[in-house]
C-alpha cells in the first residue's frame, strides 16, 4: 500500500510540473484506423501472464513482413507461438533497456497487460532484421517507446464490452506531444473487470488497474530525459485444465477444477496477485546530426502470487485421478479388465453428473474437517499456500546509434542486470485450522514424524504455523547479467546487408533461507556461484531484384547461458547446481522471398533453427516413489523449421484480402540424458529419457487463415476464416525415462517386449495430440464524429461457427500407468496415457469497442 | 491541463479504492448441520440397536470366517470413533464402539480422520449396508467381489450423522427430545476370551511386554527384509496374556520406520482377530510407550 501512494504522490509531482509549463494542445488526429490492431489484442490476457505455465507466446511484429505483423492477433485465440519458440528467445526491450524476466527468460506481458494505446508504439525486429536497440534474439525482438513525446496527442476514452477473461474493459489515455518549452507528458489508465457472474470461464474472476505516466524534458542542447513509471496491479483467478473425461461429464470444455462452493457461494482456490512497479529513467543524448546515445536505467520490483489448495492427506481437487468413473472400468480395453468395477463406474459417473457441487471443489468439508482435528489437537489437513515469485531487478541499457554515411548505420550498446528472485511459500488461509507444522509429510513413514530429515528448516524445527508464515522453502536465486553488441548496416547498390554480434555473461547463486533437514549441510546460506561467457554472430542481406521483389537471407550462430531457473537440482531444498550445465547453442537461418506492388504484398520465408546443450528443468509428484521427484533433462537438441507465408491482395481500392499460413516442425532430435531426484531420499539419479521426436507442445504447428476486408464510406467490414492443425501437448519426460522403460519391459506384464536376442523392447508413448479446427471471426466498424471528435465503434465476433473442441494446449500426466511395490508391477484400471490434460478454445465470443478521441 | 488534473486524481481514486476480489472468507460454523454424512437421519431410541445385540442377531454370519448379510431392518447404532487412519495404519477403516462392544467399519475413503476423529460420535443407519466377517472379523461394510468389502464412501456419507454430545429425537423441531450419547471412546486392558469376536473393534492396552521381529529393526521394514501381507509387517508381542499375538503395522504407517523397542512397552491398539492370530494395530506414534 505504502508503494501505491508513492506512485500516486509520483503521479501528482509529475503533474504539477507539466502545469508549471503549459501545454500545447494536441491537434485532433485524424488519422485513427478503425482496424486498430491496439484495441484487438483482446487475448492479452492470455498472453504469457501466468509465471508458472510454459504456454506463453511472443508477440512478434515487425511491421516490414506481413505474416510476423499479422499472426500476433490473428491466431492469438489458438495461442500461436511464433516458430513454436519459447518466449525467452525474443527479447523484449523498453526504451532500450532490456525488460525480459531475467530467471526464465520471459518477457511477462501481463507487466504492461491493459497499457494497448502505449504499447503499441514499438520497434519490432524479426530474427535477422537489424534495428537500433540490440541484435534480436531467436525469436526477434522488440523494442516499446514509452517516451512522452512518443506518444500520441489527445485525450482518448476506450470502453469495451466482452465475454472472455474479463466482461468491462476502461482506458483513459492523455498525451501532451511535445510544448514550446520541451516539455511532454503521457498517461493511461485502464481497468480490466469481470466477477465470477460474467467471466466466461465458471469460477474465474479478473481484477486489473493499469497505469502509465511518463514525462519528459527536451533541451536545445541535443539532450533529453524521461521519466516513466508503470504497474498493473492485478488479482485473478485461474482456470485449471483437466481431462477429456472431465469436459464430457461436466458436459463443459471450460470445466473449470480450480473453484468450489463455500457456503453456497463460488470461491476460487488458485488466483494470483500480480504487481511489478516499474520506474524508468531514460537519457536521449542527440550528439551531432549522425550520433546519438540512448540510455536507460529500469528498476523492477514484481510482486507475483498464486494460490492453491495444499493438503497432508489425499488430494481434494475434484478431478483427482481416483475420483473418475474410469478408475474403476477399463474403458480403454487396454488392461486384462480383472479390476472392472462396473458398478463403481457408474456410481462415479452418476455423481459426477449429479451437479456441479459434485464436481467442484467441496470446501465446506474441507472446513469442517480442520475445524475437526482443532478438536483433537491436530495439525490442519487442508489450507491453501501462496506461492510467492518476487524479483528486485535493476538494469541498464546504453545504446549508441551512428549513421556514418548515407549508406552505413553502426551501433554499439550494453546491457546490465541485477536480479534478486525471492522464492517462498506462504500460508494464505488455515481454512478453519488452528496450525500445522513445517515438516514434510511426504517423508513421513520413510522417516518418524520426529526425525529431523522431515523438517523443513532446521533453523526453526518442528515450527507451527500460522496464516502469513512461510513454509516449505524459501530461497532466493540472484543472477547478473552484462551484454554487449555491436552492429553495422549497409547499403550496397542493389543489396542491404547487417551483421552483428554479441558477447555476454552471466552469474547466478542461490541464497536458502531455510536449513532443509533432508540436505541440512546443503541448503542454508549461499551455493557457488556459476559463471557462463556466451555470445553470438548474425548476418543478413537483402537483394533488391526490382520491380518491387526482394530476397533476403540470414544466418546465425550464438551460445545462450542456461537460465537460472533451470541451474539448480531442487532449488526448493538445496544448493546443488545441475550437472554439466553449459550454454545453449543456436545455429539459425532463414531465406526469405517479397514482392511489394500496387497490387500485392507478399512475404514468402523458410527457416531453420538448430539448438544444443539445452537444458530444462521440471518438478512432479511421483507416486511410485510416493515423493516429489525434480527432474532436469540435459543435453536436448531441438530442431525448427518451417515455411511462412502473408500475402495482401489488394482486389480493389477499398477490398483486399489477406493470406497468412505455415507449416512448420519443432522437435527434439535424439534422447535426452535426465537427472532426477526423489525428494524422500535425496537421491540423484541418472538416466535417459526416450524423447527423440518430442514436438512443441501448445502450439499449432500448422495454421493458415484467409482475411476479407473491405471498407466503405467510414464502415469497415471483416471476415476471418482460420484452420488450426498439428497441436501436440507437452510431452513428460517421466513416461520415457529409461529407468521406467527398463522395469515395465523387464516386468511380467512385458514379457513380450524382449527381443529376439533378449533386448528389452521398450514401449515409448506417442505423444499426446490435441484437436485443431476451423475458426470463424468477423468484425464490423464504423467511425462516426461527435462533433468535432471521431467516435469508432467496432464489434468483434469470434469463433462464429461456435467450435469448442479446438485445443488450445495441455500437458501429459507425469504419472505411469502402473504402480509398483515390492518391485511387482501392477497394471492400474486408470489410464494415464490416454487422459492428458487439456485446455480447450472458448466457443462463440464477442467484443464490442468504443473508442472516442478529444 | 484540466485533462492532466482529472488523469492524476482518476489515478488517485483508482489507487485508493481498488479493492480486492477474494476476500477474507469467514470460517463457517455449522452447528448441528456438518457438512459431511446425513443429517437428515433422526436418531430414534426405538431402532437402536447395540454392537453387542447386532452381533447376536446376526450371529449366523458374525460366527463364520467370511459371510456376510444385507441388513434389511430399519436400524441404528449409536457409537463413537475410537479408531481411524490419522497414523495410516488404518486403511479405508474406522473402528468404532458403544458401551457393549466394538466393531470395523470398512469405507473406501481415505483421511477419515480428519472427519470423523477419535471420540466423534455417530449414528449409523445400518439398512442397505451389509455386516459380517472377513478372515473371522466383525466388520460393516459393502459387497465386493462375493464378500463383504469396503462400502462406497457415498454410501457411508449417506447413512452415518455425525452428531454431538446429546443428539435430538423425534421430527418436531418446536419440542425436541435430547438423549444422551454415552459411549466414550475408553481403553481396556486385553484379556484373554474365546469369543472372538468380544474385542474386536476395542482399543485394547497390553502393559509391560516386548516385541521382537526379523530383518531390518523398524516396525515395518518395505525393504523386503520381513515378509509383508497387504503392506503390512506383523511384528512378536511377547509376554502377551495370549500366544502368537502381532502388533501389525503398515509400510505406509506415519511410524513404519520406528526402531523397535528393545526393552519392555505398553502398547494401546485396535484390537482386531484375523484367521485365528490377534492383531493389535497402533493408531498413532503414541500408542507404543517404552516404559
Amino acid at each position: 500500500m505504502k508503494k501505491q501512494f508513492q506512485l500516486v504522490a509520483l503521479a501528482l509531482t509529475a503533474s504539477l510540473s507539466v502545469h508549471a509549463q503549459g501545454i500545447v494542445e494536441s491537434e485532433e488526429d485524424s488519422t485513427v484506423m478503425i482496424n486498430d490492431t491496439g484495441d484487438f489484442t483482446i487475448s492479452e490476457s492470455q498472453l504469457g501472464e501466468d509465471d508458472d505455465m510454459t504456454s506463453d507466446i511472443i508477440q512478434v511484429g515487425s511491421s516490414s513482413n506481413l505474416y510476423t505483423s499479422n499472426i500476433g492477433w490473428t491466431w492469438s485465440a489458438a495461442r500461436f507461438k511464433f516458430r513454436a519458440l519459447d518466449n525467452k528467445y525474443n527479447d523484449v526491450y523498453i526504451n532500450g533497456v532490456q525488460a525480459n524476466q531475467v530467471e526464465n527468460g520471459r518477457f511477462q506481458y501481463s507487466n504492461i497487460g491493459g497499457m494497448n494505446d502505449a504499447a503499441k508504439n514499438k520497434d519490432a525486429a524479426n530474427p535477422f532484421e537489424g534495428n537500433s536497440f540490440f541484435m534480436p534474439g531467436l525469436g526477434g525482438a522488440t523494442n516499446y517507446d514509452f517516451r512522452a513525446s512518443s506518444m500520441s496527442m489527445g485525450s482518448k476514452v476506450t470502453l469495451s464490452g466482452l465475454n472472455r477473461n474479463y466482461t468491462l474493459r476502461g482506458v483513459f489515455s492523455h498525451g501532451t506531444g511535445l510544448s514550446k518549452n520541451g516539455w511532454a507528458f503521457y498517461g493511461t489508465l485502464a481497468y480490466r473487470w469481470s466477477n465470477m457472474e460474467t467471466a466466461a470461464v465458471d469460477g474465474t474472476f479478473y481484477n486489473s488497474l493499469s497505469y502509465m505516466l511518463s514525462l519528459q524534458k527536451k533541451w536545445d542542447n541535443g539532450h533529453s530525459l524521461n521519466l516513466a513509471t508503470w504497474g498493473n496491479p492485478t488479482e485473478r483467478a485461474q482456470q485449471g485444465a483437466s481431462t477429456d473425461e472431465a469436459y464430457w461429464l461436466a458436459n463443459d470444455r471450460l470445466y473449470n477444477p480450480y473453484w468450489g462452493y463455500q457456503g453456497g457461494k463460488k470461491r476460487a482456490s488458485r488466483v494470483v496477485n500480480d504487481f511489478a512497479p516499474t520506474v524508468m529513467l531514460t537519457w536521449d543524448w542527440q550528439i551531432n546530426d549522425r550520433m546519438k546515445l540512448t540510455t536507460s536505467a529500469m528498476m523492477r520490483y514484481q510482486l507475483y502470487s498464486s494460490t492453491k489448495l495444499d493438503y497432508s492427506g489425499t488430494n481434494p481437487a475434484p478431478d483427482y485421478w481416483k475420483r473418475f468413473p474410469s478408475y474403476n472400468y477399463d474403458v480403454w480395453g487396454a488392461t486384462n479388465g480383472s479390476n472392472n468395477d462396473l458398478d463403481a463406474y457408474n456410481t462415479a459417473k452418476e455423481y459426477w453428473q449429479s451437479g456441479p457441487q459434485a464436481r467442484q471443489i467441496n470446501f465446506d468439508e474441507l472446513y469442517f474437517a480442520n475445524q475437526q482435528l482443532n478438536k483433537t489437537q491436530s495439525d490442519a489437513i487442508y489450507w491453501i499456500q501462496a506461492r510467492h515469485n518476487d524479483h528486485l531487478t535493476t538494469s541498464l541499457g546504453s545504446n549508441f546509434t551512428w549513421n556514418t554515411d548515407k549508406n552505413g548505420k553502426f551501433n554499439a550498446g550494453i546491457q546490465l542486470s541485477n536480479t534478486n528472485g525471492m522464492h517462498y511459500q506462504t500460508v494464505d488461509d488455515l481454512l478453519g485450522g488452528e496450525y500445522f507444522h513445517n515438516v514434510d509429510r511426504h517423508l513421513v513413514g520413510t522417516y518418524t514424524d520426529t526425525d529431523p530429515r522431515v523438517d523443513y528448516d532446521l533453523n526453526n524445527p518442528n515450527r507451527r504455523l500460522k496464516v502469513g508464515d512461510r513454509y516449505a522453502y524459501d530461497y532466493n536465486l540472484k543472477v547478473q547479467k552484462f551484454n554487449a553488441y555491436a552492429s553495422y548496416a549497409r547499403n550496397m547498390g542493389i543489396s542491404h546487408s547487417y551483421v552483428a554480434a554479441r558477447l555476454g555473461g552471466s552469474r547466478m547463486w542461490r541464497e536458502g533461507n531455510m536449513r532443509n533437514g533432508l540436505f541440512a549441510d546443503n541448503s542454508y546460506g549461499e551455493s557457488g556461484v556459476a559463471g557462463f561467457l556466451d555470445g553470438g554472430v548474425k548476418v543478413a542481406s537483402t537483394l533488391n531484384l526490382g520491380h518491387g521483389h526482394a530476397i533476403s537471407l540470414g544466418a546465425g550462430f550464438e551460445a545462450k547461458s542456461p537460465n537460472a531457473r533451470d541451474a539448480f537440482i531442487c532449488p526448493e531444498k538445496m544448493n546443488d547446481f545441475v550437472y554439466n550445465l553449459k550454454n545453449e547453442k543456436i545455429a539459425s537461418a532463414e531465406v526469405s522471398y517479397s514482392v511489394n506492388n500496387s497490387w500485392l504484398r507478399l512475404n514468402l520465408t523458410g527457416y531453420f533453427s538448430h539448438r544444443y546443450d539445452g537444458t530444462e528443468w521440471s518438478c512432479f509428484y511421483d507416486d511410485n516413489e510416493s515423493s516429489f521427484v525434480y527432474v532436469s533433462s540435459q543435453n536436448i537438441t531441438k530442431r525448427n523449421y518451417g515455411v511462412e507465408l502473408g500475402a495482401k491482395f489488394k482486389v480493389t481500392s477499398n477490398f483486399d484480402i489477406t493470406l497468412l499460413g505455415t507449416w512448420s516442425e519443432a522437435k527434439i532430435v535424439g534422447n535426452t540424458d535426465v537427472d532426477y531426484m526423489l525428494s524422500d531420499k535425496g537421491e540423484l539419479r541418472r538416466t535417459e529419457c526416450f524423447a527423440d521426436g518430442m514436438r512443441e507442445g501448445g502450439t499449432p504447428l500448422a495454421a493458415a487463415s484467409i482475411a476479407l476486408n473491405y471498407r466503405v464510406k467510414g464502415w469497415y467490414l471483416g471476415l476471418t476464416g482460420n484452420y488450426y492443425d498439428r497441436i501436440y501437448l507437452s510431452y513428460t519426460p517421466v513416461t520415457r525415462l529409461k529407468t521406467v522403460q527398463d522395469l515395465w519391459a523387464n516386468n511380467k506384464y512385458g514379457g513380450a517386449y524382449i527381443d529376439e536376442e533378449g533386448n528389452p523392447v521398450y514401449a515409448v508413448p506417442e505423444q499426446a495430440k490435441g484437436n485443431g479446427g476451423f475458426v470463424l471471426d468477423a468484425s464490423i466498424g464504423k467511425q462516426f464524429r461527435l462533433g468535432k471528435h471521431p467516435l469508432s465503434v467496432n464489434l468483434n465476433l469470434c469463433n462464429i461457427t461456435n467450435n469448442r473442441s479446438l485445443c488450445t494446449g495441455g500437458y501429459e500426466q507425469s504419472r505411469a500407468n502402473y504402480s509398483v511395490s515390492n518391485e511387482d508391477l501392477n497394471i492400474r484400471t486408470y489410464n494415464f496415457l490416454k487422459n492428458p490434460k487439456k485446455y480447450y478454445a472458448q466457443g462463440f465470443n464477442f467484443m464490442l469497442n468504443l473508442n472516442y478521441r478529444f | 491541463m484540466e485533462k492532466i488534473k482529472i488523469f492524476a486524481a482518476l489515478l488517485a481514486g483508482a489507487m485508493c479504492f481498488g479493492s480486492c476480489m477474494d476476500k477474507d472468507w469467514e470460517a463457517p460454523d455449522f452447528g448441528d448441520n456438518p457438512p459431511y454424512g446425513n443429517n437428515e437421519i433422526v436418531p430414534a431410541p426405538s431402532k437402536k440397536i447395540t454392537i453387542a445385540e447386532l452381533k447376536a442377531k446376526y450371529a449366523d454370519v458374525f460366527s463364520q470366517r467370511s459371510a456376510y448379510k444385507l441388513v434389511d431392518e430399519d436400524l441404528q447404532l449409536f457409537a463413537v470413533v475410537n479408531g481411524n487412519d490419522q497414523g495410516g495404519n488404518l486403511y479405508k477403516q474406522l473402528s468404532i464402539q458403544d458401551e457393549t462392544g466394538g466393531i470395523i467399519v470398512g469405507i473406501n475413503a481415505t483421511d477419515l480422520y480428519a472427519l470423523m476423529p477419535v471420540g466423534q460420535k455417530i449414528v449409523i443407519n445400518l439398512k442397505g449396508l451389509y455386516v459380517g466377517t472377513y478372515g473371522s472379523m466383525s466388520q460393516i461394510g459393502g459387497e465386493y467381489n462375493g464378500g463383504l468389502g469396503r462400502m462406497d464412501e457415498n454410501m457411508w456419507k449417506a447413512n452415518v450423522r455425525l452428531v454431538g454430545d446429546k443428539v435430538s429425537v423425534g421430527t418436531s423441531e418446536n419440542d425436541p427430545v435430547y438423549i444422551p450419547m454415552t459411549a466414550v471412546a475408553d481403553t481396556i486392558d486385553f484379556y484373554s476370551t474365546s469369543n472372538n469376536n468380544e474385542l474386536v473393534g476395542r482399543i485394547v492396552r497390553l502393559s509391560g511386554v516386548t516385541i521382537t521381529g526379523d530383518g531390518t529393526q523398524i516396525l515395518a521394514p518395505d525393504d523386503g527384509s520381513v515378509s509383508l501381507t497387504s503392506n503390512c509387517a506383523n511384528r512378536n508381542i511377547n509376554g502377551a496374556p495370549v500366544r502368537g499375538m502381532v502388533l501389525r503395522t503398515s509400510t505406509y504407517s506415519d511410524f513404519a520406520s520406528r526402531p523397535i523397542p528393545t526393552g519392555k512397552v505398553d502398547i494401546y491398539g485396535v484390537c482386531t482377530h484375523f484367521n485365528g492370530t490377534w492383531q493389535i494395530l497402533m493408531r498413532t506414534n503414541s500408542d507404543l510407550v517404552e516404559q
